[in-house]
This record gives C-alpha cells, structure tokens and sequence, in this order.
C-alpha cells in the first residue's frame, strides 16, 4: 500500500487546489472519473430524508447510466446503497452470474463495459452511492479501488458540505480539515438528532449550518454540544436562526 | 470499568501474577474469534485488558483507512482527552510512526524538550501522561495500525510487559485479518473501511443515548455494550438500532450508571 495520507490528499488537491476552479457537483463528479481513471463517475442521492436524485455526473455515458438506474431501480449504486457495500462488475456482457437483467442492456448500449457502485456513508447517515463506469472490461485496480472508498468518503463530505450551504471559498478548508475524523463530531450530531427529533443526517447538517454562519469550525461546535454548553432545540432559540 | 485504569492495575496486579492474566486474556479473545464475531467489542476489550494485565494507564487500537490515514478503532477510556490524543496521531505521534515504520516506537519521557512530536507530546503531557509507547500491529509483512500504550510515569516498559502487549496487538491483527486465506489488498481495504465506519455508527448513537439518558460518553458507550453483550447481539447493530429507533435508549437500562465517572489520571 502506497502511503496514503498523499493518496487522500493528491483528491483533495483535484478538488479544490490552486488552479481548479470553481468547486460544484459537476467537479465533484469529474474528479470522481479522474482519480479513479474511470471513463464516467456520477453521485446519486438516494436517502430517505434528502430529495432523491442524480446529484451531478462527470459525463454522457455515466448520466445515462444514472437515469436508467432510477428509472429501472436496479444496478450497481441501488444494490451498493442497499447492500452498504462495493458493488463491483468487471465484465457487464459477461458477467459472472447475470444480474440487472433490465439495467444491463441498455448500459451496455451505452458503452458500458464495467461498472462499479460504492455507497456514500458516514456512519449509520447513507446518502447515495457513488457510481463509476468505464467503456473496457476489466476489474479495478488495487489502485483503483483504494481511490473509489477514499472518493467515496471525499464526496460524502462534500455532499453534507453542499446541502448546509457552505460559502464556496470555505469548501477546501472544510473537505481539507478531515472534520468527519473526529468522533465529537458524531457523538454531537447524535445529540442534536434528540434535540431536533431528526435523522442523524440532517443533526449532521445543522450543525456544519451552525459552524458556518457563526464562523467557527465543526469541531468546536461539537465539542460544546457535547459538552451541554450548546442545545439545538427551541429553548435556546437556535432553531429559529437556522435555515 | 474502563475508567479507572490505574487503580484497576493494582488491583489485578497484587492477586494474580501479570502471565497468569495475559494468557488468560489470549485464551478469552480468542475464544471471541468465531465466524461473525464483533470487531469492535473485541478490540476494546483487547484495549481494557491491555490496561489490567499490563502496567499502563491507557491503551488504544488505532487503525489505517485505504487512505492510510489513522483513526481510532477502540480505545481503554471513552474520555474525551484520551480519544483527542489518539485523533492527533493522524497527523504525528508515536502511532503514526510505528505506522509507517512498521517498528515499536517508544518515548520514555515526554517532557524531555527534544520530543519528536512537540504537538502530541504536549497534549499528553496536559492529559497527565508521560511516556508512551506504540506498537506495530502486522501479519507477514502488512501493517494495518498500532497499539498505543500511555503511561503516567516516566521510564522504560520491562520486556515482559513490552512482549506482553505486542502478544495482544498480534491477537488483534488476527482477529481483524481472520477472514481472509490471503492479504488481498482489496478485500483489506474493504474491511478496515467498513470497520473504521461501524465505529462512527457507534459515535453517532453514544450521542443520541447520552442525550436521551443524561450519561456522559463514556457511561453511554458503556450501556451500549452492556446492552449488546446481555443480548447477544454486535454492538454496531445495537448502535443502529437505536439511530434507526427501534431501539429506545431507555431499554438500555441503567447498569452504567454504577460506573464511575472518568477519573484525571493523576
């Protein structure tokens, strides 16, 4: 195994180092193709309490493939999100064991030849999954599979990143700052999933909300959480300036 | 139980010999390697045990992610002070090292000012540590993380203790390769991931029952394993049951209530 704080780093540093650009789901989904040297990538959202749906794809080829796997319900992101799992087929016109029987046709239509699904987690929050495709049959590389699970993790945060509404220029710090490592981060979503009775997912969100508009980092935050010095319920009136 | 690792050390120390209780402790984990055992239960009773049979205040299992980078995986005490010096040793400390070395690193003293990691050596020295040491946890050749050992006092560990604890860091990596004939990379990867995510599921609902109930963390962790070990079931899938909200926190029962609250080490 290659040192890999480099290896999550070098993903980072597609995403958002000098001379990238503007961040959004459409890089998100094109440094997905590129660091897994994938023809497409795309993220489908697929939790229960976010609206579902194709958050960004890197291509044609990988939109097709996302629209025909939620028209259909079935293919390698809807069995990695149910099976918490990689899903993982090398040979789409021979596959090992036939599966997708609606799903692969039209796929491979398209041009796909392998494709691939990792789920997006964090913790018990599962937001979607991460799709990868290629138009040559052949499995990933040790390689190439170190980077999909690290992508995966990359692109989870990004997502929760995205939906509290981050101020673009705190997007590399955010992703940079790994905040997602420390575990008073989820012990104080945890938390204020009681306080607000809402899903882990959505504790997650409030709380990077609350980080940004008062401009203080994640893991602060948490850490008054869970140090009762901070509540989210309407007793101390957070609600309300919330979002 | 885990709270108290000093004076649990005495204790043990004084009625049975420290090898008596070390090849009991091998003899009882593995014991727990059965085909769907629970990793995460596992390797923090390794983590207490490491505190009872040997002479160290506090221990922790910290392992590589496919990114290589190192997270807690479990850990002799919940406190907050302790994991935070475990979550350091992503970026340097004695964890990191042996990581990457692959061989035992040890600080006798931390406050010596040459320390090779100003940062973590102050922090552990602010949490009443003074020495530390870490061990490499591998299997033919691959590292998958360490054993960390913190000690109150200053000083060399004695080979005895030093084998014992690498003895128990073997056991570990075992356990979690076990799965395998071979060490395929992805098949590895794929699992320490997974592990390393079963145990933010476990943060998650620490959170939610100390919320609920009105426990501290440690008291928290420590009602989930209760709950799970009187129950028969893995701890994560407990730690999910209670996220999802089919389990109430309440019917975790009040056994943690007994156990103490986290003591400073000095």
């Amino acid at each position: 195994m290659e040192s890999g704080g480099s290896r999550r780093e070098r993903i980072l540093s597609l995403l958002v180092g000098p001379g990238r650009g503007a961040f959004g789901t459409k890089r998100l989904c094109e440094v997905c193709a590129e660091a897994t040297a994938m023809t497409g990538a795309g993220i489908m959202l697929m939790s229960a309490d976010t609206p579902h749906g194709s958050l960004c794809t890197s291509n044609k080829m990988s939109d097709v493939i996302e629209q025909l796997q939620y028209s259909l319900g079935e293919g390698p992101c809807v069995d990695a999100y149910y099976q918490d799992s990689p899903v993982l087929e090398p040979d789409l016109v021979r596959p090992s064991s036939p599966r997708w029987l609606a799903f692969a046709g039209p796929a491979i239509e398209a041009g796909v030849r392998a494709i691939f699904g990792f789920p997006l987690q964090v913790g018990a929050v599962r937001l979607g999954a991460l799709n990868l495709c290629r138009d040559l049959p052949g499995p990933l590389s040790d390689d190439q599979h170190a980077n999909a699970l690290i992508m995966a993790d990359v692109a989870a945060q990004a997502v929760l990143v995205l939906q509290a509404d981050a101020p673009p220029e705190k997007l590399g710090s955010e992703l940079g700052a790994g905040a997602d490592f420390h575990y008073v981060v989820h012990q104080a979503a945890g938390m204020v999933a009681v306080q607000l009775e809402v899903s882990v997912g959505q504790a997650l969100l409030r709380l990077r909300a609350y980080a940004f508009g008062n401009d203080r980092s994640l893991t602060d935050v948490a850490r008054d959480v869970v140090a009762r010095k901070l509540r989210f319920d309407a007793a101390s009136g957070e609600k309300d300036r919330l979002p | 139980m885990c709270s108290i690792p000093v004076f649990n050390t005495n204790m043990t120390r004084t009625s049975v010999p420290r090898e008596a209780l070390l090849a009991r402790t091998l003899v009882e984990l593995a014991d727990t390697l059965v085909a769907d055992f629970d990793v995460v239960e596992l390797l923090t009773r390794l983590t207490d045990r490491c505190v009872e049979v040997l002479d160290v205040a506090a221990a922790g299992l910290m392992l590589a992610g496919p990114d290589g980078e190192l997270r807690v995986m479990a850990s002799s005490s919940e406190a907050m002070r302790v994991l935070e010096l475990f979550e350091l040793q992503a970026k340097e400390g004695p964890c990191l090292d042996c990581y990457r070395s692959g061989k035992p690193i040890v600080d006798h003293d931390l406050a010596m000012p040459s320390s090779r990691w100003p940062r973590f050596a102050a922090e552990t020295l602010a949490a009443g540590f003074h020495s530390v040491q870490a061990l490499p946890m591998r299997l033919r050749g691959t590292v998958i993380g360490a054993l960390n050992l913190f000690h109150v006092e200053t000083g060399e560990m004695s080979k005895a203790d030093v084998d014992g604890a690498q003895a128990l860091a073997d056991v570990a990596t075992i356990a979690i390769l076990q799965h395998r004939a071979s060490l395929e990379a992805q098949v590895l990867n794929q699992q320490l991931h997974h592990a390393l995510n079963s145990r933010i599921v476990i943060e998650q609902a620490k959170g939610m029952v100390a919320e609920r109930s009105g426990l501290n963390m440690e008291q928290s962790f420590s009602a989930l394993r209760t709950y799970a070990r009187n129950h028969n079931r893995r701890l994560v899938e407990v730690a999910e049951a209670v996220i999802a909200g089919s389990l109430a926190p309440s019917a975790l029962g009040s056994a943690p209530r007994v156990a103490p609250a986290p003591s400073e080490p000095t």
